[in-house]
């Protein structure tokens, strides 16, 4: 089963010192759910007038495209996948002095 | 030993099968018990699933311990890339002609029109053999899957 991320992990070494970082990510997401429920009138509303106006042809592409995956559910739901399925990414970089390090468990 | 195999060696046993045929119900038994472990961690073709795409930058022999080159290790799902494709199949056909002309202005003639999500897992299980080395003096660069 898929699950939201629950923690990531970033880690930043530099010259001036260390600062390791555990973000919580499972607080932010109850947070996430009010923050979506608070914006589902504006994003009703979103989705009337891109229809009644043609689903906004006289939008650039990128404004249409990112209205049009704003307001749907499927849309909604493809932003949710790629955020269930970010779980196990990670990146380590780092040179002699410098070191940034993400993970998202 | 199973229900199922007692029963081919009785039958053996009993001359109602010849050791052709008891050898190739054994073999079927054998298939037919690997196939629900095989359908769940292997793709269509055998192989594992590919779990995570993984990119390593490090020193060259003999930069072992040249603390100038940078070292870089990514490792991305493979869920992650099968999902923001997913998510790109959203776009509306102006903007992924926009995308399809960057690409090729780049040099990469990738149509994301004609991407379809049986192609999308061909890839993926394609990825299974996806193994770049590139080796420089200073650097080795390595992309390759993890199961």
């Amino acid at each position: 089963m898929k699950r939201p991320p629950m923690v990531m992990r970033v880690q930043i070494h530099g010259k001036e010192g260390k600062f390791p970082l555990w973000l919580p990510l499972f607080l932010l997401l109850p947070l996430a759910l009010l923050l979506l429920i608070i914006l589902s009138p504006l994003i009703l509303i979103a989705i009337t007038i891109l229809r009644l106006r043609g689903r906004g042809n006289e939008l650039s592409p990128v404004v249409r495209a990112s209205l049009g995956m704003l307001c749907s559910v499927r849309g909604i739901r493809a932003a949710f996948d790629v955020l269930c399925s970010m779980p196990g990414l990670r990146v380590d970089v780092r040179n002699r002095n410098e070191r940034v390090y993400v993970s998202i468990i | 030993m199973s229900e199922n195999q007692k029963k081919i060696l009785e039958m053996l046993a009993n001359k109602k099968i010849s050791i052709d045929e008891a050898y190739r119900l054994l073999n079927a038994l054998k298939t037919e018990a690997g196939a629900p472990e095989s359908s769940t961690e292997a793709g269509t073709t055998g192989k594992p699933k590919p779990k995570y795409l993984r990119v390593s930058v490090q020193p060259g022999s003999g930069h072992e311990h040249d603390d100038d080159v940078e070292r870089v290790n990514v490792r991305v799902p493979v869920s992650l890339i099968r999902s923001g494709m997913k998510l790109s199949s959203l776009l509306p056909p102006e903007a992924k002609d926009k995308v399809t002309g960057a690409l090729h202005e780049k040099g990469i003639d990738l149509d994301m029109r004609n991407l379809k999500p049986d192609d999308l897992e061909t890839i993926i299980e394609a990825l299974n053999d996806l193994e770049v080395d590139v080796v420089s003096r200073k650097e080795v660069v390595k992309v390759f899957v993890e199961q």
